[in-house]
């Protein structure tokens, strides 16, 4: 129950529709922040939704470690489901550990053909088969075109729904015609959806994520979600 | 004659299993002139290391009981708790740092941050032990100090900060470069044992001044006074040491220092830090409970008038006989001297005192506050503590791990049989986390303890020390059983059989209790119960737990809640309700879906990353769930859960896996249902056994 309830109350569902045949769910997608807006709580989220619904999540991590990543994933979790019964939170934990598997790199050490290895070890020993990947930490602003054209290849062999987070700078105000900013305007084309999360303040701070983009057709462009500033949960209803 | 509290320091050095612990104690002790020749732990001179005193530790180079040493620096009394590296022994680790002020932690220059330097680094947090870093084997291919300053800022997440930089690395290591006094050391004579100041080598000069601006940035968030000093261009060396050492006793800042034992080389500046950054006794703030006031929390005194408060840490039975490492917090402990033991309430009169340097030993007449002695032939359990007789405190009590793993033994003979009980006796005193029992069914004797390599070593001991050879079975994991749902019992003992009749109903259910191992909850209304014989049924539910029906096993997680009962106004009685209960037990826990429990280790394999793939291929065939895995150039750790039952031999098939290349580390993790075709498995291997054991 509470699983089921925890699906339908996450508003970044959207993003992981889960009719049958229907490719929307495998897609690559962006997240795009200043640094502290809550870029990688987007991700969590995001792969949570995934895990809940039984799907199998790699998080990629770039510079952060294993415990940080899972503190990640279990402040999220306990935030969510804060208030229910402990029993119930319990199994539930157990069962979403069995649903994610954590990546991580340093910055030197990772590339797109290391990555395609590692995945391939998991997948041909049937370790673990991910239906998500989530890459938080990848420096957008050091990452050619062709390796995420790479990356976009490698999404598609492996149906995979996968999503990026990138930092904007303040100095760089470029930004696509669709409103995609830098350092990822160049290369929005690659992306079937992009949110881009931004900070306004007038009393009190808020943090709205803008749906820049969305090709797959679930979510409507032009849309905003908020999310609170302090348990940095994405507020609001489904689209 | 008074000693200046000021003046001592007592320290434990800690780390992963192989990063030079023992070699950087015994350079240590070298230099302080404790010892005049150095040996190497596997060295060809086959005396093996002075603080490896063990013949088990020499022969396999590992470390495995901590011993206690004392030496002096630059006027300061050093007491230095030498602690395993290996995670079996993780209990020695603790109580080390339980009665430690400070602590080293030393990595690996090669392998930086590894996991038992993370379990390591834990233990001390969770005891508040300040501490400074030693990267040591800078001389080794592949040496990267800077790299391991970082792991220790993202993996130990620790305000790590270099106090120094090396000098040529790997073969080309030299000296180390100091950036408080900014110059460069070099170490010099057979053992390294002169230092040579001398000028900042030119292609250094940049590299250094950048990472004193760190350490300047760093060390004045501690003191104003320094941060005025940087701000005008005119720190001193006294205000740095001062504003780093406020850093480290607030936990807020870890000193990193780099060398090589091995190559005797950043000793000695490792013992000035001991000094500088390093707190006294006095500094750290101990407790005790009060054991006359509801066990209030006392801060103790670091006074040599207070009442005596002391705590044995560790027992060993050597050629002294029983030797009691004991660290006393507050009074004076003089030779001749009636203590009292606040466990047992007993009387021990203080015979002999002394002072342990390895397996050797100074006599001395007092101990005041912040020493470390030992006591001899003094009858107690490690963790006890002793005081003066007016006063009745007690330390807080260490957190001990139950075993996870148990072999049953058996004597090859009689005269064995004598010894192995003797020995059993010691080990059990000498080590919590080591149980033994005897198996009532079987009449095995069962031991049980962290680990494999932890029960190896007490066979092998048992072997050595007390001539005691025994039969080792398979290794046994500590499955427990729980039930998954509620269940509802109504259930009547009733017995007729000449004299007095036994009649006694329990109602009620149980259910999955997760925050515990057995609840019991009493909901009887209007008496149908009588009160006396509530505690009946507890116990009868509480007896209940000992071997659970599904195989046998110790049942827990269960909470228990009677509802209804009847009784008889004759044949009602304690025993009629205990064996009522018993019967409730039975019948609920036969629909509440029980299942078995076996424990989980948490796993980090750490090796070349070319062998990523088959050791995640060899994690998984043994049922484990990789939680992640860590990739840093070409070195890679591999974090997973994996059953107990499945990770025996595990070290030989990695060996074969990666070339000997790759090593591993468990410790206990958590209890989790077994799988259900696994549980078949181990239920009818149960049952065989029972039967064949019938037969």
């Amino acid at each position: 129950m509470l699983k089921n309830d925890l699906i339908s109350k996450n508003p970044l569902g959207a993003f992981n529709v889960v009719t049958s045949g229907d490719k929307s769910s495998e897609r690559m997608g962006l997240i795009m922040a200043r640094a502290g807006l809550g870029k990688t709580a987007i991700l969590v989220q995001i792969a949570l939704d995934n895990m809940l619904k039984g799907k199998k999540v790699l998080h990629v991590s770039i510079g952060q470690s294993i415990e940080k990543t899972k503190a990640w994933y279990d402040d999220i979790l306990a935030d969510i489901t804060a208030g229910s019964k402990p029993e119930n939170l319990a199994e539930l934990q157990r069962e979403l550990m069995g649903n994610r598997m954590i990546m991580t790199f340093n910055e030197s050490s990772f590339s797109r053909p290391k990555l395609e290895e590692r995945l391939n070890d998991l997948i041909y020993q049937d370790i673990f088969r991910p239906s998500c990947m989530v890459i938080d930490g990848l420096d957008f602003g050091k990452v050619d075109r062709a390796s995420l054209e790479d990356m976009s290849d490698l999404q598609a062999k492996a149906d995979l729904n996968l999503w990026f987070s990138a930092l904007t700078h303040r100095d760089n105000s470029e930004v696509s015609p669709e409103g995609i900013p830098a350092p990822c305007n160049k290369v929005a084309d690659l992306f079937d959806s992009v949110i881009v999360l931004q900070a306004k303040s007038n009393g009190e701070s808020k943090v709205f994520l803008n749906i820049v983009k969305d090709t797959t057709g679930c979510i409507e462009p032009g849309k905003t979600l908020r999310l609170d500033p302090t348990s940095l949960i994405v507020w609001g209803t489904r689209f | 004659m008074k000693k200046d509290l000021e003046k001592v320091r007592n320290i434990g050095i800690s780390a992963h299993i192989d990063s030079g612990k023992t070699t950087l104690t015994e350079r240590v002790l070298f230099y302080t002139a404790k010892i005049h020749a150095i040996h190497e732990v596997r060295g060809k001179d086959g005396v093996g290391a002075t603080m490896d005193s063990m013949e088990l530790e020499k022969e396999r180079g590992i470390t495995i009981q901590s011993a206690a040493t004392y030496c002096s620096w630059l006027k300061h009394d050093i007491n230095i708790i030498d602690t395993p590296g290996h995670v079996d022994f993780t209990i020695e680790v603790e109580r080390a740092l339980r009665v430690l002020d400070g602590a080293v932690l030393i990595l690996c220059s090669v392998g930086g941050v590894q996991s038992q330097s993370i379990t390591v680094n834990r233990q001390m947090t969770r005891y508040k032990v300040p501490r400074i870093v030693f990267v040591n084997k800078c001389d080794r291919t592949g040496a990267n100090p800077q790299r391991v300053a970082d792991q220790v800022r993202d993996k130990l997440n620790l305000n790590a900060v270099l106090m120094q930089i090396p000098i040529g690395l790997e073969a080309d290591l030299a000296g180390v470069v100091d950036l408080v006094k900014m110059k460069a050391l070099y170490f010099e004579g057979a053992n390294g044992e002169s230092i040579r100041e001398a000028e900042i080598p030119a292609e250094l000069a940049a590299l250094a001044e950048e990472k004193r601006e760190l350490l300047l940035d760093a060390a004045s968030m501690f003191s104003d006074e320094l941060m005025e000093a940087v701000l005008e261009g005119t720190p001193t060396e006294a205000m740095i040491i001062d504003a780093v050492r406020k850093g480290t006793l607030a936990l807020e800042l870890a000193p990193v220092f780099m060398g090589s034992a091995y190559k005797n080389k950043g000793v000695q500046p490792l013992l000035d830090a001991v000094i500088d950054y390093l707190p006294a006794p006095a500094e750290i703030e101990n407790t005790a409970l009060d054991l006359d006031n509801n066990e209030e929390e006392v801060i103790l005194k670091n006074s040599e008038d207070a009442p005596l408060i002391c705590l044995a840490f560790k027992l060993e039975d050597g050629r002294y006989g029983q030797l009691t490492y004991i660290r006393t917090y507050q009074g004076t402990m003089r030779k001749g001297d009636t203590i009292i033991n606040s466990r047992t309430g007993k009387k021990v009169k203080i015979g002999r005192l002394a002072r342990m340097h390895s397996n050797e030993m100074e006599d001395i007449d007092m101990a005041g506050p912040g020493d470390i002695v030992a006591l001899f032939g003094v009858d107690c359990a490690s963790g006890d503590t002793f005081t003066a007789s007016e006063i009745s405190m007690s330390m807080s009590s260490m957190h001990v791990p139950a075993p996870v793993i148990s072999l049953a033994i058996k004597p090859k003979d009689n005269k064995a049989q004598g010894n192995m009980s003797k020995a059993l006796n010691r080990f059990t005193k000498e080590d919590p986390t080591f149980k033994t029992f005897v198996d009532h069914e079987t009449g095995d004797t069962i031991i049980s303890g962290m680990g494999e390599l932890h029960l190896e070593v007490y066979i092998e001991r048992m072997k050595r020390e007390y001539d005691s050879e025994v039969e080792v079975g398979a290794p046994q994991v500590a499955y427990r059983e729980t039930i998954t749902k509620m269940a509802e019992f109504n259930y009547t003992h009733k017995k007729q059989t000449g004299g007095s009749g036994q009649f006694g109903r329990v109602g009620g259910f149980m259910e999955p209790f997760e925050e515990g191992e057995y609840e019991f909850v009493d909901k009887i209304v209007g008496g149908v119960i009588p009160r006396e014989f509530i505690s009946s049924c507890d116990k009868g539910f509480k007896a209940s737990f000992e071997k659970g029906a599904l195989a046998g096993f110790p049942v827990t997680g269960i909470r228990c809640t009677i509802n209804d009962g009847a009784a008889h106004a004759v044949d009602s009685s304690d025993v009629a309700f205990q064996l009522a209960a018993k019967g409730a037990f039975k019948e609920g826990y036969q629909k509440a879906g029980p299942v078995l429990m076996e424990p989980i280790m948490k796993v980090a394999v750490e090796g070349p990353t070319e062998f990523q793939g088959a050791v995640m291929g060899s994690l998984n065939q043994r049922r484990g769930m990789i939680i992640g895995t860590l990739e840093e150039s070409d070195y890679t750790v591999i974090e997973a859960e994996v059953p107990l039952a499945e990770m025996f031999g595990y070290s030989t098939d990695l060996r074969s896996l990666t070339q000997g290349k790759a090593e591993f580390t468990m410790e206990f993790a958590t209890y989790r249902q077994v799988p259900k075709s696994v549980s078949e498995e181990v239920i009818t291997a149960v049952r065989k056994k029972a039967e064949a054991e019938k037969k």
